[in-house]
Formats: C-alpha cells, sequence, structure tokens
C-alpha cells in the first residue's frame, strides 16, 4: 500500500490526484474569472484592441471615476496610516491608562461593516438632516452645515474610520515583537528621544506601517459601500460604484460590460501591484526585527500629556463606533424618518417586523446565513486540500498552483462579481446567473484567499518529521492526512470557517452585483430599502446584522483564546 | 466522525433548503413593484377566497424583475405566472414580444381604463399618482402649481429621483417635460434642484428636511404621513398618473389561477384594499380614505397630462440622459 504512494511523479497517484484537483479549483473558481475579464476587456470581435481600451478609460465617466478612486484611496491611506500608527504607538509604547481595554476597542472598527458606518454617518452629518448638522445650525443659529458627509473629504473621513485598523493591527504587531535593547542602547549612548524614535523605532516599523498602508490602499480602491452610500447621489463615483450603475442600468448589454471589464482590469493590475509592493517592502523588512522579548519595551511616560491623550482615546472611540453605532439603533427604533427621537416615536416595532413578518428581510437573513455557512464549508476544506499541497507536497507541477494561489488575494470583490457573470451566465453551457448558486460561487472565490492564509499558517506549524514517521511506520497517504495532518490543523480550519463566515454575513460588493428578487443578501437587503427610502427599516436590518456579527466575534475570540490556536 | 457526519447534514439542508426554493409545487407566482404591505395583504384576502391555491409573490424593482424574467425566458422558462409593476412601456414590449396571453376579465368594464389601445394584453389595476411632497415644518405655504417649485424657498432642497433608477421617476419627468418642455427642468436645475435615488429616499429626505420637497408617489408619501413623518401631498392641476398594469405570462402553467387572480384585484374588495394604501384604485365606487387626500380617480385622469407610451418607450435612453446633463449642469 505504502509502496504505490511513494512512487511520486513517475504514476498517476493520490498527489497527481489532490493536485489536478487543487488547480482545478482554483482554475475555475478564480482564474477563469479574471481571464475572462482581461479578455473581454482586450479583445473585441475576437482581436486585441488597445486603442478601444484607451477610448473607454479616456471618456469623462470613466476617466472621473477611476482618478475619484486614486484620489479616495490615496486620502484615505494617509489618514488611516497616520491614525493607526499614532494609536498603536499609544497603546503600546506609552503608559496611557487602560491600554488593554483600547486595545481592543481599537479593533472593533473591523469588524463593523463600513457601507453601515457610512449609513450612519449620512444621518448624522448629511447637510440640512443630519443630527450633529442639525443641532449646531439649531443651537448656534449657523446658516450653513457644519461638515457635508456627501463630498470627498467625507468619503474619506468615514473609510479611515473603518479601515486604520489594518495599520493599527500591523504596527502595534511590530512595536510589540520589536527589540528593545536597541532602543535602550540609543538611549545609553546618549540619544535623545526624537532621535531614537526618528533613528531607530521608525526605521523598525517602517515595514508594517508601509504593508498595512498598501492594504487599506488595495482595499479602499476596491471599496463599493462607502462610495455607493455617500457618492452616488452627487456624481462622485469611483471604479466599483461605476461598475455597478453601468451594468445595473444596462440589464447587462455588452457595451456597459465592456466598460466594466476595462475597469476592472485597472483594478486587477493595481491590484497585483500594490500585492507586489507589499511582498518586497515585507521581504526586506523581515530580518530586521529580531523577534527577542527579553524584555519589556520601555514606556514612554506622558506625564502632563496622559490624561488629555486619554481623553482623546475616549472620544475618539466615542465619537466613531459609539455614536454611529447608537444612531443605527435609534433610527432603527423611529416609526418613521425625520420623527424626534423621543420615547412615544421609539419602539422595537420595526426590529420585529423584519425577524418576523417582513418577508424580504427574513429571506435575506436566511440567505446571507445559509450563503456564508456553505461558502465557509466548502471553502474551508478546500482551502486545506490546496494549502496541504503547496507547503507540504513535493510534487511536479506545484509551482502553477504557488502561482494561482496568489491569485485570490489580489482579485478584488467587484472584479470577482464580473467575473462570475461572464463565466457563468451561459456562455459556456451553465447559467447560473440570478440564482443563489452563482453569488455562492463569488463568495468561494472572494474568501479563498482568507482560508488558504489561515491553513498554510496552520500547517506550517506541522513538522514534516511527523507525516515521514507515519509514513515511514506503513500508514499509507490518506491515513497520514486523517491521522495526522487534519487533527493537528483543525484550528486553522476552524479559524479559516469564522474568518469567512462572519465577514459573509454583511458581504455587499459581490452580492449587489449578482442578486436577484429571490437572493438578496443582508447587506444587499440593507442597501436596497434605504435606496428605496426605507431608512428606519433598513437601519433596524444593519442594527441585527451588527448584532449577529459582533456576537459571532465575541463568541470566536472566546473560543480562540480557550483553545489558544493560531488564528491564522 | 459525528461533527463531520453533523456538518454533512446541515450541507445538505442548505442544499435542499435552495432546491426547495426553486422548485416549488404547482402554484400562482407573482412579480411585482407593490410593496410589500400591500401585495401581502392582498394576496392573503386572494388566498381566503381561494383556499385551494397557493400564491407566493416576489417584491422587487421592476428593472430587476425584467432582469430576472429575461434571464428565466433565455434559461427556457419563466417562472412568474402574473406581472404586475408600473413601468408601463415593459408591458409594451412584452406585448410585442408575444410574452403576454390576451385576457379580457369580465370585471374591466367596471374599472376605469387608462388605456386607449386596450386589447387585453394588460389591464391597469392601480393609479400611480405623482404629487409633490413637502415638509410641513419648513414649508408653510403649500405649492399650488409646478411652477411655484422655482420659488426660492424651494432652493437647493427639490429632489427628484434618478431616473434611470427609478421607472416611476422617468415616467413623471417624461411627462413634465411633455407639458412644460425642457425650460422647466432647466429652471428647476437653476433653482439647484437635486437628483436623489430611489423615488422612496427623495420622500425619507424630504421628511427628514434634507430636502423641503419633493415629486413624489403617492403611497410611499402617504405611508409616512400616516407613521407620523411632518409630510404632506398635493396635487398642482396637472397631475401626473402611472397606471399599474398587470399582465399573465404566456408560459404560465397556471392560467386559471392566473385568471382568478386578474378578476381579483380588480374586484371592490381588492381596490378597497389598494386605496387604503393611500394610492388610486381604478373603480370609482370604491371609498377613498379621508386621511388621503387623493383625488378621484376619473378627476385624476381628466388632469393628467396625456402620454404616447410607445413614444416613451423609444426616447428613454435620451430624455434621462439630458435630465441627468441639465440637473448636473455639464
Amino acid at each position: 500500500m505504502s509502496a504505490r504512494g511513494q512512487r511520486q511523479g513517475s504514476g498517476f497517484g493520490a498527489p497527481q490526484i489532490i493536485l489536478t484537483l487543487s488547480i482545478a479549483i482554483l482554475v475555475i473558481v478564480v482564474a477563469v474569472p479574471v481571464l475572462l475579464i482581461l479578455f473581454n476587456a482586450f479583445w473585441a470581435d475576437g482581436v486585441f484592441n488597445i486603442r478601444d481600451v484607451a477610448r473607454v478609460l479616456t471618456e469623462p465617466d470613466t476617466y472621473q471615476a477611476l482618478l475619484n478612486s486614486v484620489i479616495i484611496a490615496c486620502g484615505t491611506t494617509a489618514g488611516s496610516t497616520i491614525i493607526g500608527t499614532f494609536f498603536a504607538w499609544l497603546v503600546t509604547r506609552t503608559d496611557l491608562p487602560w491600554k488593554r481595554f483600547m486595545k481592543g476597542m481599537f479593533l472593533v472598527p473591523f469588524m463593523l461593516p463600513s457601507f453601515i458606518g457610512a449609513l450612519a454617518w449620512k444621518m448624522l452629518l448629511s447637510p440640512r438632516a443630519g443630527y450633529i448638522n442639525r443641532f449646531f445650525m439649531d443651537t448656534l443659529g449657523l446658516e450653513e452645515p457644519i461638515f457635508n458627509i456627501y463630498s470627498y473629504a467625507g468619503i474619506v473621513a468615514v473609510e479611515c474610520m473603518y479601515l486604520f485598523p489594518f495599520v493599527f493591527i500591523q504596527v502595534c504587531g511590530a512595536l510589540e515583537r520589536m527589540d528593545p535593547t536597541l532602543e535602550e542602547s540609543a538611549r545609553i549612548s546618549g540619544a535623545g528621544l526624537f532621535t531614537i524614535t526618528s533613528r531607530i523605532t521608525i526605521p523598525l516599523v517602517m515595514p508594517s506601517i508601509l504593508s498595512g498602508a498598501l492594504l487599506i490602499m488595495l482595499y479602499s480602491m476596491a471599496h463599493f459601500g462607502t462610495v455607493a452610500v455617500l457618492g452616488i447621489e452627487n456624481g462622485i463615483f469611483n471604479i466599483p460604484t461605476l461598475i455597478y450603475e453601468r451594468i445595473h442600468q444596462s440589464g447587462g448589454s455588452f457595451d456597459s460590460i465592456r466598460t466594466g471589464t476595462v475597469l476592472a482590469s485597472v483594478l486587477v493590475v493595481s491590484a497585483a501591484f500594490i500585492i507586489w509592493l507589499q511582498n518586497r517592502i515585507l521581504g526586506k523588512g523581515r530580518y530586521q526585527i529580531i523577534a527577542g522579548k527579553s524584555f519589556r519595551p520601555m514606556e514612554l511616560k506622558l506625564r502632563g500629556l496622559r490624561m488629555p491623550l486619554l481623553v482623546i482615546c475616549i472620544a475618539y472611540i466615542a465619537f466613531t463606533i459609539v455614536l454611529p453605532t447608537t444612531v443605527i439603533f435609534l433610527v432603527g427604533g423611529l416609526k418613521t424618518y425625520g420623527l424626534a427621537f423621543t420615547l412615544e416615536n421609539l419602539s422595537l416595532d420595526n426590529y420585529k417586523f423584519i425577524l418576523f413578518d417582513h418577508k424580504l428581510t427574513r429571506d435575506a437573513i436566511f440567505n446571507s446565513v445559509t450563503l456564508g455557512l456553505s461558502a465557509a464549508l466548502i471553502t474551508m476544506f478546500a482551502g486545506v486540500m490546496i494549502s496541504y499541497v503547496i507547503v507540504k507536497m513535493k510534487t511536479r507541477g506545484k509551482g502553477i498552483l504557488e502561482f494561482l494561489g496568489m491569485l485570490p488575494f489580489s482579485v478584488p470583490g467587484s472584479v470577482i462579481a464580473l467575473g462570475v457573470i461572464l463565466a457563468w451566465s451561459g456562455k459556456f453551457g451553465i447559467n447560473l446567473y440570478n440564482t443563489v448558486w452563482i453569488i455562492l460561487v463569488a463568495y468561494i472565490a472572494r474568501y479563498m484567499a482568507f482560508s488558504l492564509k489561515a491553513n498554510s499558517a496552520a500547517l506550517e506549524q506541522v513538522h514534516d518529521s511527523l507525516m515521514e514517521a507515519a509514513r515511514a511506520c506503513g500508514a499509507s497517504m490518506w491515513q497520514t492526512l486523517r491521522d495526522i495532518v487534519l487533527p493537528l490543523v483543525r484550528p486553522g480550519m476552524l479559524a479559516a470557517f469564522f474568518l469567512i463566515f462572519l465577514p459573509s454575513l454583511r458581504e455587499l460588493t459581490v452580492s449587489i452585483m449578482l442578486y436577484s428578487p429571490t437572493t438578496r443578501t443582508i447587506g444587499v437587503a440593507i442597501y436596497t430599502l434605504n435606496e428605496d427610502g426605507e431608512t428606519v427599516i433598513s437601519a433596524a436590518l444593519a442594527g441585527v446584522a451588527l448584532i449577529l456579527i459582533i456576537t459571532g466575534q465575541s463568541l470566536i475570540n472566546r473560543f480562540t483564546q480557550s483553545s489558544s490556536s493560531s488564528k491564522g | 466522525m459525528f461533527r463531520k457526519g453533523l456538518i454533512l447534514l446541515l450541507t445538505a439542508c442548505f442544499i435542499f433548503g435552495f432546491a426547495a426554493q426553486t422548485f416549488a409545487a404547482e402554484k400562482l407566482i407573482i412579480y411585482t413593484s407593490m410593496k410589500e404591505s400591500l401585495i401581502g395583504e392582498l394576496s392573503a384576502s386572494f388566498k381566503k377566497k381561494n383556499p385551494d391555491i397557493s400564491v407566493d409573490y416576489q417584491s422587487a424593482g421592476a428593472g430587476k424583475l425584467m432582469a430576472k424574467i429575461a434571464a428565466e425566458r433565455e434559461a427556457g422558462m419563466i417562472l412568474a405566472d402574473v406581472i404586475w409593476t408600473s413601468e408601463v412601456p415593459d408591458f409594451y414590449n412584452m406585448k410585442d414580444e408575444g410574452m403576454l396571453i390576451e385576457y379580457i376579465s369580465p370585471v374591466t368594464k367596471e374599472t376605469i381604463n387608462p388605456f386607449t389601445d386596450f386589447d387585453g394584453s394588460f389591464t391597469a389595476a392601480r393609479l400611480g399618482t405623482l404629487g409633490i411632497a413637502y415638509n410641513t415644518k419648513i414649508i408653510k405655504k403649500a405649492p399650488e402649481q409646478w411652477s411655484d417649485l422655482l420659488n426660492p424657498e424651494y432652493k437647493g432642497a427639490f429632489g427628484i429621483a434618478n431616473p434611470s433608477l427609478s421607472g416611476t421617476s422617468y415616467m413623471s419627468i417624461a411627462l413634465l417635460v411633455n407639458k412644460f418642455g425642457w425650460e422647466f427642468i432647466e429652471k428647476i436645475s437653476a433653482n439647484k434642484g437635486k437628483i436623489g435615488k430611489g423615488s422612496g429616499q427623495v420622500v425619507d429626505d424630504t421628511a427628514s428636511g434634507e430636502l423641503v420637497a419633493s415629486l413624489a408617489v403617492d403611497y410611499i408619501t402617504n405611508d409616512k404621513i400616516k407613521k407620523g413623518a411632518s409630510l404632506a401631498l398635493v396635487y398642482p392641476p396637472e397631475i401626473l398618473v402611472v397606471p399599474s398594469p398587470v399582465a399573465i405570462i404566456k408560459d404560465t402553467r397556471s392560467l386559471n389561477a392566473a385568471k382568478k387572480w386578474v378578476d381579483f384585484l380588480l374586484s371592490v374588495e381588492a381596490q378597497t384594499i389598494i386605496a387604503n394604501e393611500g394610492t388610486l384604485p381604478v373603480r370609482s365606487d370604491v371609498p377613498l380614505p379621508a386621511q388621503f387626500k387623493l383625488p378621484a380617480p376619473e378627476d385624476a385622469i381628466k388632469r393628467s397630462i396625456p402620454v404616447n407610451y410607445v413614444e416613451l418607450m423609444a426616447q428613454k435612453e435620451n430624455i434621462v440622459k439630458k435630465f441627468t446633463a441639465i440637473m448636473q449642469k455639464k
């Protein structure tokens, strides 16, 4: 039995089957949609046509959308990098009170879907009716609103609030792992705080800052929700919102799909460039931070600034997390939008209505939960298999898989959505358009990256000798997998499951392009209800979604802490 | 192993869950753009009268429904038996493509029929009206004419739903242009009028004070007034009337049930439910609720701006483009 498995490469045994299957999954789910987009963008009527691509890109609308994507992404990246780095430094390297609590709170925006945040900020800061603007205009008698959220500044501010944790997490990690003796030796040699910070600390954490910043850039370029909620009305489109608008209006005419594919290609190329840049920076930076934890890093005494900075932190948390969340729940309780928050206007009726009586919202919750569970299960198992081939197997053809495995990381959601429309709307024999299955396929493609990451991290921790020992004792490859590898990577698999299940509950970018009347997801329902002017109902559903997500996340946190396993 | 079994079982459940949605037993399936409160009550009342027919409905925007129908048609089978939306041009399209069954309900003669070229392919089951919704906290004197919207108190705060998102909004813009010419739209744009999103959102924005007034659909506004919003709906002398036709799809497997549904929809009982939602019935023998200041149906038809739907269909893209260009001052 064992002999058959050991003849690697010569026949078509188990390793080849796994390899082929892995490649097939990635090709069908991720590579084909992306290739179809590039193909449709660059080939018109069977000929390579770059001039037409240029024509699409120089149309005023498309050009403006490209420019907007860049403006918004740059603004967001700069803003969130500053906020993220500052708070990370504050909670790791100073004697700020309640640091642990603060750190936890700064991670909360990670869980909050940014389009729900955008809805909340619209309610707070729309120029004439926003609660904050109203408050100032009424009490101070101002003629003009203090801030108009329907603007570039508004969009960037809202995106910053929900994206800065990307930098925060990276920089916290780097600062915590950094060898404090480097700073101490500088201090002993007589360097002042400014010199230490600028010559030692910042250069050491720079790779982490940059890699976090690039993640934000990648995310923001391809981000749909915030711009859709705050920008479209005033004619501010970015790439994903323009793709959506064009496809939505035309009901799938070739010209709009064409524009969509060209725009999507721009996203693919810039994403690939960002990922490449990030890998380079990380590759360079890795050896600089020596993971010695010999001492606790020295803490800067804030002295007189301690209280003011604490107040700033608390105010920031109250303003960006507590306030918008509260507004969502309060508006969700109103009888109709525009009423004052008084006791007789507030009730739980909307919540009861969406959970028990409203078919649309009940269907949406059911769809999101089932889609999330199915996508998480499928992607978890596929991810284990593919990571196993990449990390553990020594077989020919692995290089292709490594390359394919990189793809899911760099393909933005709206690109996946457009790609699956091209691939699965009947042109190749199978028509899944307007069914729930097309959303499932898109979710699998979108979340494969999470699963690969979590599973390969777990697999890297399993030493080869364990498997070699099993094989030496005569176990077959399947036996080794079942009895040795799978039990050891179970934590990674679970992490992958939840890393997929929770975000899929609030997914908007992909589902908004793919939904049909029967297959709305929670995100789509919130978005369309808001568009239909059912503001209070949509806020109530957003509230329910927040509760679902936060409960889920706390359960996972408790679970992963108690099992003290890798978190991917 | 137990856990794996459980997971498999769960997966199977989901798959069958989806499947059950797709392969439902024989029943009447209605695609409609009517709000759920309306279609829900109507279908409950229909079920009570016809316990042997099970009714399922999908409520969504007309554009989404037509895209779904187009996809289903391509796949070889339209799931819907009945379609009921407010996008009249779609019905002319479907009629031209031979997708509809001609059915002249015996009840039709009791109703008000706004279609001069009526042949039974589709029958008006509701008369949507559009007027001006305004925020009563901000605007103290109700507007009386469309031209009142050009006054300074509406500056920068009169909204029209995006015609590329809302079919009703498209129709009403086309009607206004028909009657008052493009100058009217240009004047509104000069008064810094705004393009909103959906036809519901402009009303909610009016209720919140983000806009002071908007071009508003009757039942959406009346529903919010009923819930206590500080809104009022008024009709200038020229009313915009947009009928909502109901039609039976040719491939239907439940023709009998579909016919019964059309008959029911035109009956006094169903039309009373429709009137109570704050929109106009197609029958004059149905009492209009006093709380909504709706015009009588014949009166509304008389005051309505006449329209040629076939022409409207052909011009859609141009009108939407021109309107957007004027409003965004491109």
